[in-house]
Parts: structure tokens; C-alpha cells; sequence
């Protein structure tokens, strides 16, 4: 699978995003800002294994195209 | 051998994130029609919101029209937009998958955020820019991806021209993202609180509330949504645009002139009176560049009226370039200072509001989605074009009855509100005014329903277009050469 440059990018920014929110969550001093905070650093975790599965099942992919051209 | 004979090369448009919009908008639609429809309800018989804090009026009614302008609106805009962009430049989206992602995930997460904050009773106050300074930040964040993606594809087009539909969209991106930044300056009481306090004060605040909320009707509404009217209905009827010198000059005067229209909100208040005449000046001045798209809009169907018979999706686009030509036409009106005394703060604004919000934006959305439906799961055609009739006239006499009752009432309101007897007291108090315009809060109700009815039919006639084995493309057409998502730009 081909790898954009946009990925790298992404990934660390959105892990600073999970990590900002796990602050707010910390030490909010409100409901709102709880609610946020650990919504914010969940949204971070599922989007970055979204990533990570992604690239995988690309790379599974590959792999598999090339195991029946070369069955061919 | 010249380059001319050589086959264009297959452009890999990320149409994944395009089609996820398009669903998140369907999604947003129904919702905000149903929220809409139980707060009319509650302004009906206002004992429907059972005392309960969280599902009361002041607190449903920003989840409405959030879920309306930025949920269904936005989804649909930033889906479409993204979809336009790419074929008109014959270019993949700038920045990879990943980023056209985050720009999904992170624009319903700050839906689904500002919605849950309404509920719970957390709001800045300003009206459609009511989430508090987190929330707003976050946004901005996402904003900018969008910008980045939108900007960065433009400049690696394969096309020499960037099509009008491009500048409407480029318009409304940098503008609302100014407008977002510029009225949401606050200041938290702490970082980890969630109250802030907004920098201006008094009568600057009110300005600069109402530069931020017309300019979010100008741009987020009219603007962004003519960029889908320039594409999709030349598209849909097979004709090119009737003028592209005319799109042009709408284009630039309608930006030119709708950032000074603001101060129309704050008529007969503390604000200065020339400032209030600029703003009315200037709304006055709208009618030329929003009848000249107008006319552009519904003249790009010379050739092919035809097509309205047979192609009701095509009839959702033109009635809104109607409603459009009807709302501003409307809004220039009621910003007359005289005409202003009568219906401001009334239903009247309602019915304005509401015949540009469903007759405009949702006509159009509607339009659009019918088009990019077929093309973006390649399906041969919608699953029932009768289904799409019916829609369309559950949904115009669904405006119909909303628009004419907010009329009636509103003029009811004013005149009510401004009647003084012999001895110079007002005739009437203000729950009398309430009294008398229940009926046509019944009848409001029944409008909302009916659109929602007709959302309602949309959304089944849809998931039938993608799952019904009917609108199976035949082997031989659906375009297996190429990955999915790639599709052939020479085509376009």
C-alpha cells in the first residue's frame, strides 16, 4: 500500500489532540469540560487505530494481489 | 507523436470521503427536521417539554439549527464541495486519505460536541455561533484542514480555468473561517472551564454578532450553496451554464456587498442610525446580484425544460433557485427600517428564515443528492423517481404551509404588539399576542411534518438506489479497471 505523506502528519497531530484532551478531562473544572476532554481523547484513539488498521489491511491486501498474480 | 492523441490519464479522486458526507448529511437532515418539528410542537403546547431542563426551548433550539446549517448543511457542503473540486481540476484531493479523514471525523465530532454542550447548557449566547471557546477552537482546527485540502487541490489542478463553482466555494471557506474567528475572540474564566467571556462589549458585541450572522447566511448558506447550484444543475440538465460572464459578476458582487448587510439585525436599537442605514443600503443593493444568479440558475435550463418532467431531482434545483429569487427578495424587503419595525423580533423572521433554509438550502442539498447518489455507488439510477415526486410535493407544500402561517402570525404580532388605544396604552398585552397566533403554530407543525415526511422518504429511497439489486449497473459498465474510488477524469 501506498504511503502518504499526509499520514505521518495526521497521526502525530491527532495523538497531541488525545493528549490535550486527556489534560482537559484531568483537571476540568466543569461538566462540560469533562464531557469534552475524554470525548477529544477518544475520538484520538479510535481514529489512530483507524489508521493503523487501515495501512494494515492495505499492506494484507498487497500482499494477497501479489500471492495470486503469482499463482497465475 | 503529439501529446494530444495520448489518453488522458486516470485521475484517483478520494471519493470515500465525499460519500461519507453525503450519508453524515442525509443522517443530519433527518434529525434536524425531527428537532424542528418537536420544538414547534413545544412552541404549540409548551407543556411538551415536560419540565425537563435539557429538552427545553432555549436549549433545542441551537441543536436545530446546528444540526440544520452546520450538520446537514455543512456535511452536505464540504461532501459536495470536495466532490466538485476534484473533477473540475481533474485532481486527486490534496493531502492524502488520512487528512480528508480527519476532516470528516473531526467536522462531526465538533457537531456532536456542540450539540451535547447545548443540551447540557453550556452557550455563548450569540445566536448560530452558540458553542463556548473549546469548542470553537477545535473548529478552527478543522476548518483549516478543510481550507488546506480545498486550497491545495486547486493549486495542483490539471486544469488550466478554476470553474465558478470553485470561487463560490473558495468564498465561502475563507470568509466563514474569518467570520468563525473574528466573532468567537473570548477570553475562559480558566483553561479548564468551559464559561468564556467574549472580548467585545455592549453595542460592538451586537455588531459584531450580526456582521459574523448574516455573513454566516451570506456565505455558509447563499454562497457555498450557489457553488453546488453552478455545478450541479448544469450537471443534472446536460446544458452549460446560461452566462459565465453573469456567474462571474454574481460572484463578485454578491461578496462585495453582503459583508456590509449586518447591521440590518440591529434596526431601531443602540446602535448608530448610519450604521443602520449602511446596512440597509447595502441589503437593498442584494436584489441585483441575487436575482442576476437567480436568472443565471434558471436560464441554464434553456434547451432542456423538458427535463423537468422526467427528472424530478432536477426539480428540487430549479424550485430552489426559486425559493432563492423569493427569500432575497424577502430579506432586502424586511430590511427597510419601516418594514423592520413591523417585523422584527416576530414569526415573520420565521417564515423568512425557513423559506431560505428549506425552499434555498435544503431544495438545492436535495438536488445535488439526488445527482451524486447513482454516480458515487455507480448506480444505473435512482431506485424510484415516483418516490422522488412525491418528496418533492410533500416537501413544497410542507414550506407552503410553514412559510404562509409565520407570514400571518408575524403580521399579526407586529400589528398587535404596535396597536395603542384612545388614552395612548398599548391595546393588547403580550400573551394576548401569544394567544392569537396559536392556531398558526398548529399549522407550522403540520409544514415541519411534512417535510420531515418527505426527508423521511429521501433517506428509504436512497439506501434502495445503493442496496436494490434493480439499480445494479450491468457488469460491463461499472469501471472494474480501476481501483475503487478512480474514476476515469476523462469522462468529466
Amino acid at each position: 500500500m501506498q504511503s502518504e505523506v499526509g499520514d505521518w502528519i495526521v497521526g502525530p497531530f491527532v495523538a497531541i489532540l488525545g493528549l490535550i484532551g486527556l489534560i482537559l478531562f484531568g483537571r476540568a473544572n466543569d461538566g462540560e469540560m469533562t464531557v469534552f476532554g475524554a470525548a477529544l481523547a477518544l475520538f484520538a484513539i479510535v481514529f489512530i487505530f483507524s489508521l493503523i488498521k487501515r495501512r494494515f489491511d492495505g499492506g494484507h491486501a498487497v500482499q494477497a494481489a501479489a500471492k495470486g498474480a503469482g499463482h497465475e | 507523436m503529439s501529446d494530444a492523441f495520448a489518453a488522458p490519464r486516470p485521475v484517483m479522486y478520494n471519493e470515500d470521503v465525499v460519500k461519507k458526507f453525503i450519508i453524515a448529511a442525509m443522517f443530519w437532515a433527518i434529525v434536524a427536521f425531527l428537532v424542528g418539528v418537536y420544538l414547534a410542537a413545544e412552541l404549540a403546547w409548551p407543556s411538551l417539554n415536560f419540565g425537563l431542563s435539557w429538552i427545553n426551548f432555549g436549549r433545542l433550539r441551537p441543536v436545530h439549527t446546528s444540526a440544520a446549517i452546520f450538520a446537514f448543511g455543512g456535511s452536505a457542503l464540504i461532501g459536495t464541495s470536495l466532490y466538485i473540486v476534484q473533477r473540475t481540476c481533474r485532481a486527486r484531493l490534496f493531502g492524502g486519505r488520512a487528512l480528508a479523514d480527519f476532516l470528516f471525523w473531526g467536522y462531526q465530532f465538533f457537531i456532536v460536541m456542540a450539540a451535547l454542550s447545548y443540551v447540557m447548557g453550556y452557550s455563548q449566547s450569540k445566536e448560530y455561533a452558540e458553542p463556548e471557546w473549546h469548542i470553537d477552537l477545535f473548529l478552527t482546527v478543522v476548518w483549516v484542514v478543510y481550507l488546506l485540502i480545498f486550497l491545495g487541490t486547486l493549486l495542483k489542478r490539471q486544469e488550466e480555468h478554476i470553474y465558478v463553482a470553485n470561487w463560490f466555494l473558495l468564498a465561502f471557506i475563507v470568509t466563514v473561517a474569518m467570520l468563525h474567528i473574528g466573532n468567537n475572540a473570548a477570553v475562559p474564566i480558566s483553561l479548564f472551564s468551559a464559561k468564556s467571556y467574549i472580548v467585545y462589549s455592549g453595542v460592538q458585541d451586537a455588531i459584531v454578532q450580526w456582521w459574523y450572522g448574516h455573513n454566516a447566511v451570506g456565505f455558509f448558506l447563499t454562497a457555498g450553496f450557489l457553488g453546488m447550484m453552478y455545478y450541479f444543475i448544469p450537471k443534472a440538465a446536460g446544458r452549460p451554464v446560461y452566462s459565465y460572464r453573469l456567474s462571474v459578476v454574481h460572484f463578485w458582487t454578491l461578496i462585495f456587498l453582503y459583508i456590509w448587510a449586518g447591521p440590518h439585525h440591529l434596526h431601531w436599537t443602540s446602535l448608530p442610525d448610519w450604521t443602520q442605514m449602511l446596512g440597509m443600503a447595502f441589503s437593498v443593493m442584494l436584489w441585483m446580484p441575487s436575482w442576476g444568479g437567480m436568472i443565471n440558475g434558471i436560464m441554464t435550463l434553456s434547451g432542456a425544460w423538458d427535463k423537468l418532467r422526467t427528472d424530478p431531482g432536477l426539480r428540487f434545483s430549479v424550485t430552489a433557485v426559486g425559493f432563492y429569487g423569493m427569500s432575497t427578495f424577502e430579506g432586502p424587503l424586511m430590511s427597510v427600517r419601516q418594514v423592520n419595525a413591523l417585523s422584527h423580533y416576530t414569526d415573520w423572521t420565521i417564515g423568512h428564515v425557513h423559506s431560505g433554509a428549506l425552499g434555498w438550502v435544503a431544495f438545492i442539498v436535495f438536488g445535488a443528492i439526488y445527482y451524486i447518489v447513482p454516480v458515487l455507488w455507480q448506480r444505473k439510477a435512482l431506485y424510484s423517481t415516483r418516490l422522488v415526486s412525491w418528496h418533492y410535493w410533500i416537501a413544497t407544500l410542507g414550506i407552503v404551509l410553514y412559510i404562509v402561517s409565520m407570514w400571518v402570525a408575524g403580521i399579526t404580532e407586529g400589528l398587535m404588539w404596535r396597536a395603542y388605544d384612545q388614552y395612548g396604552f398599548l391595546q393588547y398585552s403580550f400573551v394576548e399576542s401569544v394567544v392569537a397566533i396559536h392556531p398558526y403554530m398548529v399549522v407550522r407543525l403540520l409544514g415541519g411534518l411534512f417535510f420531515l415526511t418527505g426527508g423521511l422518504i429521501m433517506v428509504y429511497n436512497l439506501i434502495q438506489t445503493v442496496k436494490s439489486p434493480t439499480t445494479e449497473l450491468p457488469r460491463e459498465k461499472l469501471q472494474s479497471g480501476y481501483p475503487a474510488g478512480a474514476v476515469p477524469a476523462a469522462g468529466e
